[in-house]
């Protein structure tokens, strides 16, 4: 396959749920990365061939939500826009799609990433409820309406909170947090090791801080007040094992291992990539600061979701026909630390790799190349960009540690797994 | 002048306002009007004069509009009329104004009357008559469709209509003053005459003026509707309502306005005064009686010196805002740059941004461009709140603008405008800086109020690319920017300025680079005289007062106050330095920001100003026994000082003409529209203290 260049590629901040971006919906904070990339790189947005971008939870008033901010960050209006969904992988898929556009012959230069606002996942009604509402609208005359009126029940105005229902897999019917423990129980991850796992994430947050801010530009939230916000927020630099210790068990509240201390955040975010093709980069005579050399998806069961890195490390190693250990820097999402450490056992333990569908282990990774600047337990996790922060702070790394390889791997809610190799240049 | 009057064209090429009276000739063949009788007696006039992009009245086509109306008047199988017009953005623009101004006065009265007797035979004719509405329809022409039964308004962008008579220092005298407020009620029509603010179509129909706005593709078919006979469709011309009954209601409406007007303006506009008096009265007579009146009072007002100013300042502003110059080729800024996210930054990234340029606004910290975003967002606030814009059209403006506190590459940018502290070395390393950046041709402007242009452009490689671009403050009420030109500059150069001037929508005044420019140096001796005077013992309201009569939108120690005292002493040095004989001397200034007294900023200047409003003047503590100069003399005094300078501008040939100097002053001060301008004031002074 043709090579997929990144040129360059900015984030916002990423903030937890509530606090400094929940003014800013996922449009706006899409567009904020978009305009802040095109703003960096100088380049003229008549060049960009399509925009591809990720979301999960898409805004009910911005469906296709690639094409609203693609148009208000100012790309002309001819040139096309596309939502992807892969769920936790959606930034990803946004960066692979490009790269298969881009070998077809459809196109050169992509904009590509993935935004999120989990501050801003709508509540629903049920559909009892709705029934009722639609029963109302229709109804003609006094009488039948004060009818369909009286049918309404008080639990018909409780409503769904969407958040909680897209973290919930609808095949396994299991919370993300329920595959999290089920893990923790069938691999024996125990609570310590959680923690423990968690807390390391924070402090390679905290010592990176100053290099994470280097993939950031400044958001101005707000209206005719503006804050300046240049920081991710959820990185605690006093995390301890004692603090998370203290936490109770979020999903399985009883018996139980698995806690937000231990969980990723739910965070606010954007992300923005411009990518391109060999003979774009050399026509416009680009500098690109990396390529992708490959990437898998691969599936596995929803209820063991968090398992899916295994199988998608496996195929692109065998696709590039690479080892681990040559690889310099590894991201693995962490969505809960217990699956991160339920895929490292089952990437080195042959007994955990068989049960996990491999013939035989992988390899171990040390400790310094994984998720050297922590990862989503501290930066947080707004779902649709989590796949393109990690491309994007995987190529920074390189760059900063003169380093060439990278793998970024993630468990995908549903039961997939992703995996892609990134070469520096 | 503080409202725009429509844009007749988007062309100025097909702007007759564009051309001299002599061009404008029409000859007697081909028509002006079409008349198609269709076979159900409804009989179409369209309104098209050959060769102009815009329908007109002047004498040759209010007389083929009468001739037409005896052809319809004869054919007995006409069962109605529908009017419209066969250009593509106007219905028709009122009265030709260059016509008008050609006129001897004698001639004057009887065109007037020609236009009343005209529009009385539409109204007299026995069918049902529909104005068929799309594009401007102002002045004359919304009188034209007064005096007709129904009128259908498209719902387009470029439809407004309205009165803009008094702007111009005229009252509408074709029966706009007799028949609006027989048709919506006085109170209602006084809020069109009086103001002459243009309204869009949804407008016109909530207030009654127009009966339905629809799509324009749709006006035809609907115009057919209302083409019944008229008992049918209940004609809506004056039904006496309680205004036209009750004399003391009449009378209480027009107290309230005339007091409001006062308000406002003082009292220094003849022509609203006359509007009213007009409106109100006109409704106790018949209709014949009220349209002599209305002509009495128009023909008055064409003899005043206002109308005469305010008509001369109209076209030159249309010149300056449309023409395209002279000299040089412009290229297009489609992309722009702002270099500095202050007050005045902030401002001019705005406006770009609200006129349709891609802004990248730079500071040198975050939080000066958190500052900058929160201002523009207030702005655009404002703006809506006014309905002066959409909330659509405000969150595009603010999509428009980018921020970088890193430096960014600029190739995208046809200009760059640094709106930097007003320091020359600042702006000297970063115009070097700026010059390394950009593309050769990249044009790099200044929005220095002082500072020499010229000076500045030679710290720069390819100096012929600096320029100033001077916006004024508040740069969303000021019309007028000042295009600062140097001995370097080439004409492509100072073309793109003044057309990417024009295009966003400002209107722009060629100067030579000189210290203070135009405005600043104009204004400054006029300031420093006025805190000379209240030095002296002079109390400030007292100041401010007179040149408030004088027709100042804005006494000068109030002025002051606004601008910052701070602001004034620098833009003072800067002109002492150049011209040390010339300013009126005082201290006062230097001690008052020396106290920390910077006006409406720190609360307390000539005024003290609590939550941004002037509560109670300061008065001056010296010389008590000083005998208060009469409000004629401080008039004079400070106007001629005004003059004065603007004459040695002139001279000094600072800016190309008289006229250019009068439309800065009126534009970027506020100086009294109705006299002219400063040398428009000289002029008529020195004529009549000679005499």
């Amino acid at each position: 396959m043709k090579t997929l260049f990144f040129i360059d590629g900015v984030r916002t901040p990423f903030c937890k749920m509530g606090t400094t971006l929940a003014s800013m919906d996922a449009v706006e904070l899409g567009r904020s990365a978009i305009a802040a990339l095109l703003t960096k790189t100088g380049i003229d947005p008549a060049v960009i061939d399509e925009t591809l971008f990720g979301c999960v939870g898409q805004p009910a008033d911005a469906q296709n939500i690639a094409r609203v901010i693609a148009l208000r960050a100012g790309i002309p209006a001819a040139k096309p826009a596309m939502t992807v969904h892969r769920n936790c992988a959606s930034g990803l898929e946004a960066i692979t799609t490009a790269h298969q556009r881009m070998a077809a012959g459809q196109g050169d230069v992509f904009v590509v990433g993935g935004t999120e606002s989990m501050s801003n996942m709508p509540l629903l009604f049920s559909r009892a409820a709705a029934m009722k509402f639609a029963a109302l609208s229709t109804a003609r005359g006094t009488g039948a309406r004060v009818a369909a009126m009286s049918r309404f029940r008080v639990q018909d105005f409780m409503p769904l909170i969407g958040l909680r229902l897209g973290l919930t897999d609808p095949v396994s019917e299991m919370n993300m947090g329920d595959t999290a423990e089920l893990l923790a129980r069938e691999f024996g991850i125990s609570r310590e090791a959680q923690d423990a796992f968690a807390a390391r994430s924070h402090l390679r947050a905290t010592q990176a801080a100053w290099a994470l801010e280097r993939e950031i530009i400044p958001v101005y939230a707000g209206g005719v007040h503006r804050s300046t916000i240049s920081a991710d927020n959820g990185i605690r630099s006093d995390s301890s094992m004692d603090k998370l210790a203290k936490l109770k068990p979020m999903f399985d509240t009883r018996t139980g291992s698995v806690t937000a201390g231990n969980s990723s955040q739910i965070t606010d975010g954007a992300v923005a990539l411009l990518v391109a093709s060999e003979e774009a980069v050399a026509l416009h005579g680009w500098k690109p600061i990396g390529r992708l050399v490959d990437h898998a998806f691969t599936g596995c069961d929803p209820a063991r979701m968090g398992l899916g890195p295994v199988q998608a490390i496996n195929a692109v190693l065998h696709r590039t026909g690479s080892r681990l250990d040559e690889l310099d820097v590894i991201e693995i999402n962490e969505a809960f630390a217990a699956q991160v450490l339920a895929v490292l056992k089952c990437l080195k333990d042959p007994a955990s790799a068989r049960r996990a569908g491999l013939d035989e282990p992988l390899g171990e990774i040390d400790d310094h190349r994984l998720n050297p600047c922590g990862g989503a337990i501290a930066l947080g996790h707004p779902v649709g960009a989590t796949g393109a922060r990690l491309v994007l702070t995987a190529l920074r790394q390189l760059h900063d540690t003169d380093k060439k390889r990278a793998l970024i791997s993630m468990c995908v809610g549903g039961g997939q797994g992703a995996a892609a190799i990134l070469e520096a240049l | 002048m503080n409202t725009l009057i429509l844009d007749p064209t988007q062309d100025p090429a097909q702007d007759i306002s564009m051309r001299t009276v002599g061009e404008h000739k029409p000859a007697p063949t081909p028509s002006a009007f079409r008349r198609d009788v269709d076979a159900d007696g409804i009989c179409r006039l369209t309104f098209d004069a050959p060769g102009s992009g815009v329908n007109v009245f002047n004498e040759d086509t209010l007389r083929e509009l009468d001739s037409q109306l005896d052809a319809i008047e004869s054919d007995t199988a006409i069962r109605a009329l529908i009017i419209r017009s066969g250009k593509e953005r106007v219905f028709v623009a009122g009265a030709d104004l260059k016509a008008i101004r050609a006129l001897p006065p004698t001639k004057l009265e009887a065109f007037i009357e020609l236009g009343q007797s005209v529009f009385s035979r539409l109204a007299a004719l026995p069918v049902p008559k529909i104005a068929v509405i799309h594009g401007a329809c102002v002045g004359g022409g919304l009188e034209l469709t007064l005096a007709c039964d129904h009128r259908i308004a498209s719902d387009a962008d470029c439809t407004r209509l309205g009165l803009p008579e008094v702007q111009l220092g005229l009252i509408p005298g074709w029966g706009g003053s007799t028949r609006l407020p027989r048709m919506i009620g006085l109170q209602k029509a006084l809020g069109l005459i009086l103001t002459g603010k243009l309204l869009k179509p949804e407008q016109a129909r909530k207030l009654g003026v127009v009966d339905q706005v629809v799509p324009r593709e749709h006006l035809e078919a609907v115009a057919q509707k209302w083409c019944k006979p008229l008992a049918c469709t209940g004609r809506r011309a004056f039904k006496p309502t309680a205004c036209t009954t009750l004399p003391i209601l009449r009378h209480l409406i027009a107290w309230k306005a005339k007091r409001d007007l006062i308000a406002k303006t003082r009292g220094v506009y003849a022509a609203p005064l006359m509007a009213l008096k007009v409106a109100t009265h006109g409704l106790g007579m018949s209709v014949r009686e009220s349209l002599r009146f209305e002509r009495e009072a128009l023909l008055a007002l064409t003899k005043t010196g206002e109308a005469a100013h305010l008509i001369d300042l109209f076209f030159r502003k249309e010149e300056a805002a449309k023409k395209p110059p002279s000299k040089g080729h412009a290229q297009p800024v489609l992309h722009a740059a702002v270099v500095g996210a202050g007050v005045m930054g902030a401002g001019i990234a705005q406006w770009l941004a609200s006129h349709g340029v891609q802004t990248l606004m730079t500071d040198v910290s975050t939080d000066a461009i958190a500052k900058g975003l929160s201002r523009v967002s207030s702005l655009l606030d404002e703006g809506t709140k006014r309905r002066a814009m959409t909330k659509k059209e405000a969150r595009e403006s603010l999509d428009r603008i980018s921020t970088a506190t890193i430096r960014v590459p600029l190739h995208q940018h046809q200009l760059v405008i640094e709106a930097a502290t007003e320091s020359f070395e600042l702006k000297k390393k970063i115009f070097a800086d700026l010059a390394n950046r950009c593309p050769p041709d990249t044009i790099l402007a200044t929005n220095t109020s002082a500072l020499s242009v010229t000076e500045l452009a030679k710290s720069v490689r390819n100096p012929e690319r600096v320029i100033g671009i001077h916006f004024f403050n508040p740069v969303h009420r000021m019309p007028l920017v000042e295009i600062i030109t140097h001995a370097g500059n080439t004409p492509d150069v100072i073309a793109t300025a003044v057309v990417f001037a024009q295009r966003i929508g400002k209107v722009p005044v060629v100067v030579k680079d000189s210290p203070g420019f135009v405005v600043n140096r104009i204004l400054m001796p006029y300031l420093l005289e006025a805190v000379r005077m209240f030095e002296s013992g002079t109390p400030a309201d007292g100041i401010d007062d007179a040149m408030l009569d004088f027709g100042m939108p804005m006494g000068p120690l109030r002025l002051l106050d606004e601008i910052g005292l701070d602001v004034a002493v620098h833009v003072g040095q800067t002109l002492v330095a150049a011209f040390p004989d010339r300013l009126p001397k005082t201290g006062l200034l230097d001690r008052m920001v020396a106290q920390g007294k910077l006006g409406r900023k720190s609360g307390e200047g000539f005024y003290r100003h609590e939550n941004g409003k002037p509560q109670g003047a300061a008065t001056s503590s010296r010389r008590s026994g000083h005998k208060n100069p009469s409000l004629l003399e401080v008039q004079t005094q400070l106007a001629l000082l005004i003059s004065t300078e603007a004459r040695r501008c002139l001279d000094e040939g600072v800016a190309s003409s008289a006229d250019d100097i009068d439309l800065a002053m009126v534009l970027g001060t506020g100086y009294a529209p109705f006299r002219g301008g400063p040398l428009a004031w000289l002029r008529n002074f020195e004529q009549t203290t000679v005499h």
